[in-house]
């Protein structure tokens, strides 16, 4: 009976939401905004308990003694930040601001900037032209890092043309084919939702 | 052992080749890229005080990428005279991106709230994008500030997306491509962005296909953006750092073969 519940709810929402969409009926933008609003705010429930969940993981972590100091620093972080903007606002010279720009962005780039030391290793060690697809894969790579330095125009003025050729058209061909097998799989799939053949959100079982 | 040892030796050697770089000051000469071009052609072209949305919809892992590219942009455009509105689809962008409008509209003597404001983070950026398509105040009944969305000058006659010239997707990642799906295909907003490197690929078709109208890549197209409005920045000054990273990393790849070529022939001798 629960399942039907949600079956018939899902189908009512797909349809109207679907219909919505080509009309211009005051009507209908007032219950697509609505309709958008409650998004936000589940959304908004969902960060939610994201939040409640990492603390309370972490601090049952904690008590069994898995990774004590980075856990407690992780659970002050989640604390600190929006005590801090509670307390001096989130504007320009708040604690809050300070704290982001001068500890989260440093860190965060300081981890992503490492990828760049993985890449340099792996280049000398995994990319080899074993075969001949490796090889013109390896072509393009190494044209392409070079047009997308500042000496691949003075180096040779074919060097970017031959870039952009290789961006333009066997990159552009496969990403486009790509884009619209996601296209035709995201139309099937959510008509195979709003119809009710497809049923694994409802928990897996037919 | 000895992968431990030459990874080490690589790592050390990047390291040094990217202070040297950086530490430098030398600064590399870029021609214009035809794409940057476009975008810089467009923002100009715009009728001064046009509306343009600002959306910093990265994260803060990215920053000395996208930071020249926001920069770039935000300098050009306060230059022109536009009035900007900003905002984030993504939480950590919030407030790079509040900081960066200020310091950019510091520069060119701009008022908040006069000539731009930053109305903040909206969660879920599909419904977000749509929602603004319906009603800008709607979405953001307050700014970043938490001032209500009718006290700001600048918004005056602000609704929706048919009072904006067009959306500036600073991105990097795919959000841009949601901004087409829904802002572009559903309320036929123009959109234009500023992404990384990484992601100038991914948005190629989108751009080929008209659904984009004009893109700036990377760190390469800050500094060639930076040299069209005669303002040289973040993008500039690691070029020559990014030249130098990309010739290393070929340096390493033909290395890398040649002893793997090497290791081959002696194998197959015996």
């Amino acid at each position: 009976m629960n399942r039907r519940v949600a079956l018939v709810i899902c189908f009512g929402f797909g349809v109207v939401m679907f219909a919505q969409y080509f009309s211009k009926h005051p009507l209908a933008r007032g219950v697509n905004q609505a309709v958008l609003e409650y998004w936000q705010i589940i959304f908004a429930f969902a960060l939610l308990l994201g939040v409640v969940s990492f603390f309370q993981n972490n601090i049952k972590q904690i008590g069994h003694g898995s990774d004590r100091p980075y856990r407690t620093v992780s659970l002050v972080g989640l604390l600190a930040m929006p005590v801090a903007a509670v307390i001096g606002g989130i504007g320009a010279g708040s604690p809050f601001l300070w704290i982001f720009e001068n500890v989260q962005a440093p860190m965060q780039s300081t981890v992503f900037a490492l990828l760049a030391f993985f890449v340099a290793s792996a280049s000398f060690r995994g990319f080899r032209a074993r075969s001949v697809p490796a090889a013109i894969l390896l072509g393009a790579a190494i044209l392409i890092l070079l047009s997308r330095s500042a000496i691949g125009g003075p180096l040779s003025g074919w060097l970017p043309d031959t870039a952009d050729w290789i961006r333009h058209h066997p990159s552009m061909a496969a990403r486009r084919a790509i884009l619209i097998g996601i296209g035709l799989g995201s139309l099937t799939t959510s008509l195979r939702v709003i119809v009710g053949i497809e049923r694994t959100w409802l928990g897996g079982k037919k | 052992m000895n992968r431990v040892v030459s990874r080490h030796w690589i790592f050390l050697g990047l390291f040094v080749l990217v202070a040297l770089t950086m530490g430098s000051g030398i600064r590399l000469d870029t021609p214009v890229s035809d794409r940057t071009a476009e975008l810089y052609n467009f923002i100009e072209s715009l009728p001064e005080g046009s509306m343009l949305l600002v959306s910093f919809d990265h994260e803060a892992s990215s920053l000395p990428e996208i930071r020249p590219i926001g920069q770039a942009l935000l300098r050009h455009a306060f230059r022109k005279n536009h009035r900007l509105i900003g905002m984030a689809l993504l939480a950590e962008g919030t407030a790079i991106g509040y900081r960066l409008m200020q310091q950019a509209a510091a520069e060119y003597g701009k008022e908040y709230g006069k000539d731009y404001a930053y109305l903040g983070f909206k969660p879920q950026y599909i419904a977000a994008i749509l929602s603004m398509g319906e009603s800008i105040p709607a979405t953001f009944p307050e700014d970043y500030l938490g001032r209500p969305y009718e006290s700001l000058e600048v918004l005056d006659g602000v609704a929706t997306y048919a009072d904006v010239a067009a959306v500036l997707s600073i991105a990097d990642g795919s959000l841009t491509t949601h901004w087409m799906e829904y802002g572009r295909a559903r309320y036929g907003v123009r959109i234009v962005s500023g992404v990384t490197a990484a992601m100038v690929t991914t948005y190629d078709p989108y751009l080929a296909s008209g659904q984009m109208h004009a893109m700036m890549g990377g760190l390469r197209g800050a500094a060639e953006y930076e040299d069209l409005i005669a303002c040289p920045g973040g993008g500039k000054r690691g070029m020559l750092a990014q030249t130098a990273t990309h010739l290393y990393v070929i340096v390493l790849i033909g290395l890398g073969n040649l002893s793997y070529f090497l290791a081959r022939r002696k194998k197959e001798k015996r």
